[in-house]
């Protein structure tokens, strides 16, 4: 059965969908001084956070984060499963609780964030969370996409959402993993990652249902692959290991040669391994020639657990429109990259596109997509 | 479709072990064993001694579990999944790992702790330990029942992603930080496999509105189907 993304929405450092992805063909950056915290005692003060989202101790920011996704997101049928993605929630909640000025810490709970979804949309069910790392929402996509395959359900509702806390923030500085300047995916000077934080919503639905309702596919999920490195729990496997198994069930499922693929939608942190890792395992998937390929994070930043969603959100305009997105931030790319990965926007010619993603725990996951009618 | 229970392994405040041959299982409120890896391991697995205690009590369940399966030794990689329910995760390890952040703005962040705050990471380090690469997941949901990792656990098998999962349900006591319910604390931890011929504890599958079941009877929770299987 095919599933197709009928509804989709974001929100990033850059705005909103449209604004973010106006932004992104701009060459713009939502990297800047952060001034949510301080942030003298770690690598860098920069970071692709979003204004407006409150800095409470009451109540945490992914509500607010998430209303502006709502704000572009359409109707939802209540017999919708819902799967949300995250991989620390309200964790800004546990900042003021050990700080000593706040006790009430419900929105730690992922629990309880699925019910404030499911109640926005008087969903029947309550779902689950899903947390992967940073393959969270790419995971969620790729399970609700073989829900509805399976004929379990024929709609599925996938939230992605990771918010740029001190908490985040304090540990990749002292894994020495962030750039201290806005990151550079795949350029051959970069120094690591930029975090960031963002939100998307995706509605799944079956081909079946989508045309019996009148909705207008914005895009398939033709297939999904997920494997594990068995290697490292914070760095990647050198070679490539997991994303070429993850990438091979996907094709596999999609029931395409590597040849249909004519773009990817990378992981492209900007930290020296994890880009290296991507292009020795796309070498390996891509005997003929790896395609042309991209990375938003110089952009938007690292959003964790979100990453994938909003990249699936960003790969379907992209094969809507032809495009693919420039990679803000890189000079001089990788030697392997040279050709492949440009700091302009790339055409994206008539295939699929791959969007793969990469976390710790040694997981990577892996979507192909194709264009829909509109979007 | 149906899947068969090749193994199972758990750590709870009644005790530890995997299978029919170990101390009775059940699942009571209580202080958690502090694990040592001798409890766990035969071999000087130095690793398990830098892991946070999280991911040190779902490695142990996943290691009898495997262990009781006949899976714990292996030569080559294999596509096998691990899929793991928890209400709380990581988050005693979260306030560890903050405790750590707040004193000096951050400068003395423990770089060891904060690789632990993803609660899928022991996901990960069973991985590493046994070999495994297929679908390392960690879920949560609302539902106390503990079944969670094992409904989805029988999706991947049904759907075709895996052959054999590990699936369960791992939480700590409740964190002093917060109080999300009443959660037997413990990490129970089956093998699922495809292979209806497998010896094992019996076979589980889905009922026509999702819910989980073992010989044709609901599960009610992990708790019941652990004590249900090992009866067999």
């Amino acid at each position: 059965m095919s599933v197709c993304v009928v509804d989709m929405a974001l929100h990033s450092a850059l705005g909103d969908l449209d604004e973010t992805w106006d932004g992104l063909l701009a060459g713009k950056s939502g990297v800047r001084p952060i001034a949510r915290f301080v942030t003298d005692k770690y690598l860098t003060g920069m970071g692709a956070w979003i204004d407006g989202l409150p800095q409470s101790s009451d109540s945490s920011a992914v509500h607010v984060l998430l209303d502006n996704v709502w704000d572009g997101f359409g109707s939802v049928p209540t017999d919708a499963h819902l799967l949300i993605a995250t991989t620390k929630g309200g964790i800004d909640m546990l900042e003021p609780l050990r700080r000593g000025t706040a006790t009430n810490v419900p929105d730690l709970d992922n629990a309880a964030l699925l019910q404030t979804i499911s109640a926005r949309f008087g969903l029947a069910g309550r779902g689950s969370n899903i947390n992967a790392a940073c393959a969270s929402s790419t995971i969620a996509v790729a399970h609700g996409a073989a829900m509805i395959a399976a004929g379990d359900v024929d709609a599925v509702l996938v939230v992605c959402f990771d918010l740029l806390t001190e908490f985040v923030f304090s540990g990749f500085s002292a894994l020495q993993a962030l750039d201290p300047q806005p990151s550079r995916p795949f350029d051959k000077d970069r120094k690591g990652l930029s975090l960031g934080e963002g939100a998307a919503a995706l509605l799944l639905m079956s081909e079946e249902r989508a045309v019996r309702e009148g909705r207008a596919s914005l895009g398939t999920i033709l297939g999904w692959g997920v494997a594990n490195d068995a290697n490292h729990i914070t760095a990647p496997a050198r070679d490539g290991c997991g994303l070429i198994q993850a990438v091979n069930n996907a094709l596999k499922r999609a029931t395409v040669a590597p040849q249909a693929i004519s773009g990817i939608s990378a992981h492209g942190t900007g930290t020296v391994y994890n880009d290296l890792m991507e292009l020795v395992a796309f070498e390996q998937v891509f005997p003929h020639g790896t395609p042309p390929l991209n990375s938003i994070k110089g952009a938007l930043g690292h959003t964790l657990g979100a990453a994938g969603g909003i990249e699936v959100v960003l790969g379907l305009r992209s094969l809507a429109s032809g495009q693919l997105l420039p990679t803000v931030g890189l000079q001089n790319p990788e030697e392997r990259a040279v050709g492949l990965v440009s700091s302009d926007v790339q055409l994206l010619s008539d295939g699929l596109l791959l969007s793969t993603n990469s976390g710790f725990g040694g997981i990577n996951a892996a979507l192909i997509l194709e264009k829909g009618g509109a979007a | 479709m149906s899947v068969t229970i090749r193994g199972i392994g758990w750590v709870t405040v009644a005790g530890m072990g995997g299978g029919r041959g170990a101390d009775g299982f059940s699942m009571p409120q209580g202080e958690l064993p502090k694990l040592k890896r001798k409890d766990v391991f035969n071999d000087a697995y130095l690793r398990f001694g830098r892991i946070d205690a999280f991911s040190k009590l779902g490695l142990a369940a996943i290691t009898f579990a495997l262990r009781d399966a006949g899976l714990e030794e292996w030569d080559v990689k294999r596509p096998i999944g691990v899929v793991a329910a928890t209400r709380y995760g990581c988050l005693t390890t979260d306030s560890d790992y903050f405790d750590s952040v707040v004193p000096d703005h951050g400068a003395l962040a423990s770089p060891n702790l904060f690789a632990y705050t993803l609660p899928n990471c022991f996901l990960g380090e069973a991985a590493i330990r046994f070999g495994l690469t297929g679908p390392s997941v960690v879920i949560n949901e609302e539902t106390p029942d503990g079944l969670g990792g094992i409904r989805m656990a029988l999706d991947l098998i049904r759907w075709g992603e895996c052959e054999t999962v590990v699936a369960g349900v791992s939480d700590l006591e409740r964190p002093a930080v917060a109080d999300f319910g009443e959660q037997a604390p413990g990490s129970v931890f089956l093998v699922l496999s495809r292979d209806a011929d497998a010896a094992g504890y019996g076979v589980l599958s889905r009922g026509d509105g999702g819910e989980l079941l073992s010989g044709g009877e609901v599960v009610a929770s992990v708790e019941a189907l652990v004590k249900k299987a090992l009866k067999r």
